[in-house]
């Protein structure tokens, strides 16, 4: 297991298209058959989760779809009500100022404003009580991806440089110190044995100055398996195949050939991200390309296994 | 006004766009048109791609065959000041705008404001060089919804019903009238954000009221653009069967507006394996038995092809099933190496050349 168990807050991110909805749906499963009770939120309004388990969402709502495992769907504009009404306790306030015609897109456009609702949402169910004791053991978030990610981060801190005082300060004061200790909330970066998600990835670490003590893992996805077992041994097959070889055997021995570049870009990959000091997790490329129930339970099983 | 093609290249992250703008404009340059080419990507990979080092908001040649190309990366905090500057009325205005603390964050962090910039440095682009095509890569879906809208927003946002609540809080009396048609509204107001927010807000707001008319007509320039008859939206898309919903929520909100859709460019399409793999007998070096192995390995890379293939083909199916019919779809194969050289990029440029996008959105409009 990535070193994130007694972390409450778990954060995935990467470039877009490298598997961050997958990574974030395997964590909260591992966790989940670990007996945890786990809360695994979208953001931005992305609606991916439930299908993947085959079940209906109730958006901004928890609703269960496997056992211990809740998912809900964090759109700006509910967590800003929700922040406003519930946390601030402004009632009157929202209504006034968030639903009136006038103010709203004005305050609705405050630099930061939605990306840090959303990380209140998140405070807002880590603090959450069931009967005596916390709802969630822990809330995984399926964050945006880099660039954008990184700004969420630091959206408490720059609503406490905007503001300078005031309950907006106050509370985002009270957010920051939940996302910046290691002790509460652990980072996980995803990748793809490519260039631009390894080099945004790297970007990524290197930008998150003192709060890299927070990336608790990295998980390299889209593994490819090696297609020959030999791989010194193909060049003399390869050279054997071609000789006389009509267009299928041309063809063929060129996806063997790409198949084995893939390979090897994983290995190279596997360097650059050990280079970031932080565990590591692979998982493997799913050639049928579905992505259900099934598949998310063997990589949170790949997970569990991890050490 | 330049009579340029504008073609703007859009899609999810990750699935390409910026790499496939810098081929098709290098195509397109070497087909022997003059071609400039915008990123509006933040994380600089159009540079790379292009090896031109950092991109500066200005265009930079880039080194072509044949034709000319020029690119540039999109400084979207430097747009914004260019565009006080010259709107300002006089160098006090433009000083406190530049100077005030909000603008900072506006001009910087403000949602879609960088969306707003990439498509008023596409019009000053318009106005002031000469091109017969400009290729603009888009930041992400979701964002690019947000470019799409950032115009119309903008001008929303900069209407002079909201300008009059925002400027009049500036002054004494404008605190007096709003306190007095609603005072809880101001003093919640000050008690949310703290009152330097609100004075710094409102700073900004009265400072920026004499660009008003300027901003206001470059947005409506922009819009008019966006669906004017030389403009193309391609919509790059993954063979894969999550990239489905993004691609139609965004071909829907382009026909919503009327802006025109050229075709989805399917990136990375795997190579199709064989139906047959016809063996020959084992080489000098090989046994017959490890011959025999190779090619039992050999032939569960073909199936594993084939079974991503099949993926591919259903995904695109499903993808055109849910599009409006006959929309063109050009699938672009996966290429065997990284693109990030200019040899790579036209190889790439080839590949969009045979798979007959390039004819068409030449031919078209």
């Amino acid at each position: 297991m990535l070193p994130l168990t007694s972390r409450r807050v778990v954060l995935v991110t990467g470039k877009g298209g490298v598997g961050k909805t997958t990574v974030a749906a395997s964590l909260a499963m591992a966790s989940a058959r670990a007996g945890k009770r786990v809360l695994l939120c979208e953001t931005q309004g992305a609606t991916r989760i439930p299908a993947l388990f085959g079940k209906p969402g109730k958006g901004y709502e928890a609703s269960q779809v496997a056992a211990n495992l809740s998912t809900l769907s964090i759109t700006p504009q509910e967590a800003i009500q929700e922040y406003v009404m519930l946390q601030l306790h402004f009632q009157r306030l929202y209504r006034m100022v968030f639903q009136n015609r006038v103010m709203g897109p004005f305050v609705d456009a405050v630099p930061g404003l939605h990306d840090l609702v959303q990380l209140g949402k998140v405070w807002f169910a880590e603090r959450e009580t069931e009967n005596g004791r916390p709802r969630w053991d822990q809330i995984v978030v399926d964050a945006p991806a880099t660039g954008h990610g990184l700004t969420m981060l630091g959206a408490p801190r720059a609503m406490m440089d905007l503001t300078r005082a005031g309950p907006f300060f106050e509370n985002a004061q009270r957010i920051a110190e939940m996302v910046e200790d290691p002790g509460r909330t652990g980072l996980v970066l995803v990748a793809i044995p490519e260039e631009m998600p390894l080099r945004e990835t790297e970007q990524l670490f290197d930008r998150l100055g003192p709060m890299r003590n927070l990336v608790g893992g990295v998980v390299l996805n889209e593994v490819r398996p090696l297609p020959v077992s030999d791989p010194a041994a193909w060049p003399a097959d390869h050279e054997a195949l071609l000789v006389g070889a009509g267009s299928e055997l041309r063809a063929t021995v060129a996806i063997v050939d790409a198949e084995l570049d893939a390979a090897s870009r994983t290995a190279g990959a596997r360097t650059r991200l050990d280079r970031l000091g932080v565990p590591r997790v692979d998982l493997p490329f799913l050639f049928r390309r579905d992505l259900g129930r099934t598949e998310i339970e063997s990589f949170a099983e790949v997970f569990a296994r991890a050490s | 006004m330049s009579a340029a093609k504008v073609i703007l290249v859009c899609g999810s992250g990750g699935v390409g766009k910026t790499t496939l703008s810098a081929a098709l404009a290098l195509r397109l340059a070497e087909e022997g048109k003059r071609v400039l080419v915008l990123t509006i990507d933040p994380a600089r990979r159009l540079a790379d791609a292009l090896g031109v080092g950092e991109l500066d908001n200005e265009p930079r040649r880039v080194p072509t065959e044949r034709g000319e190309l020029r690119a540039l990366m999109l400084d979207s905090k430097r747009t914004f000041d260019d565009l006080v500057v010259k709107n300002a009325p006089s160098p006090e205005v433009r000083d406190r705008i530049l100077g005030n603390h909000y603008y900072r964050f506006v001009s910087e962090r403000l949602p879609g404001v960088h969306e707003y910039m990439a498509m008023e440095r596409l019009l000053s682009l318009l106005m002031a060089e000469d091109a017969d095509v400009i290729v603009l890569d888009t930041p992400p879906t979701r964002h690019a919804l947000d470019f799409l809208a950032a115009p119309d927003r903008m001008s929303g946002l900069m209407d002079e019903g909201v300008m009059r609540w925002l400027v009049l809080p500036a002054t004494a009396s404008g605190w007096r009238m709003l306190e007095m048609g609603s005072d809880v509204l101001a003093g919640v107001l000050k008690r949310l954000l703290g009152p330097t927010t609100i004075a710094d807000i409102a700073e900004f707001f009265s400072g920026f009221q004499s660009l008003w008319g300027g901003f206001r007509e470059r947005s409506l320039a922009v819009r008019k653009l966006l669906r004017a008859p030389g403009t193309h939206f391609l919509l790059v898309t993954a063979p894969a069967p999550g990239a489905r919903a993004e691609a139609i929520a965004f071909l829907e909100v382009l026909q919503k507006d009327a802006m025109p859709f050229s075709g989805f460019l399917i990136n990375r399409c795997a190579v199709p394996a064989p139906a047959v793999l016809p063996w020959p007998a084992a080489p000098d070096h090989r046994t017959a038995e490890e011959w025999a192995h190779v090619r039992e390995e050999v032939t569960t890379a073909l199936e594993r092809r084939r079974a991503l293939t099949g993926a591919q083909d259903r995904a695109i199916g499903d993808l055109l099933a849910h599009a409006p019919s006959g929309s063109p779809a050009w699938r672009i194969p996966d290429q065997p190496t990284d693109v990030h050289d200019l040899a790579s990029l036209r190889r790439l440029g080839v590949a969009l050349h045979d798979c007959g996008a390039v004819d068409a959105i030449l031919g078209a409009g």
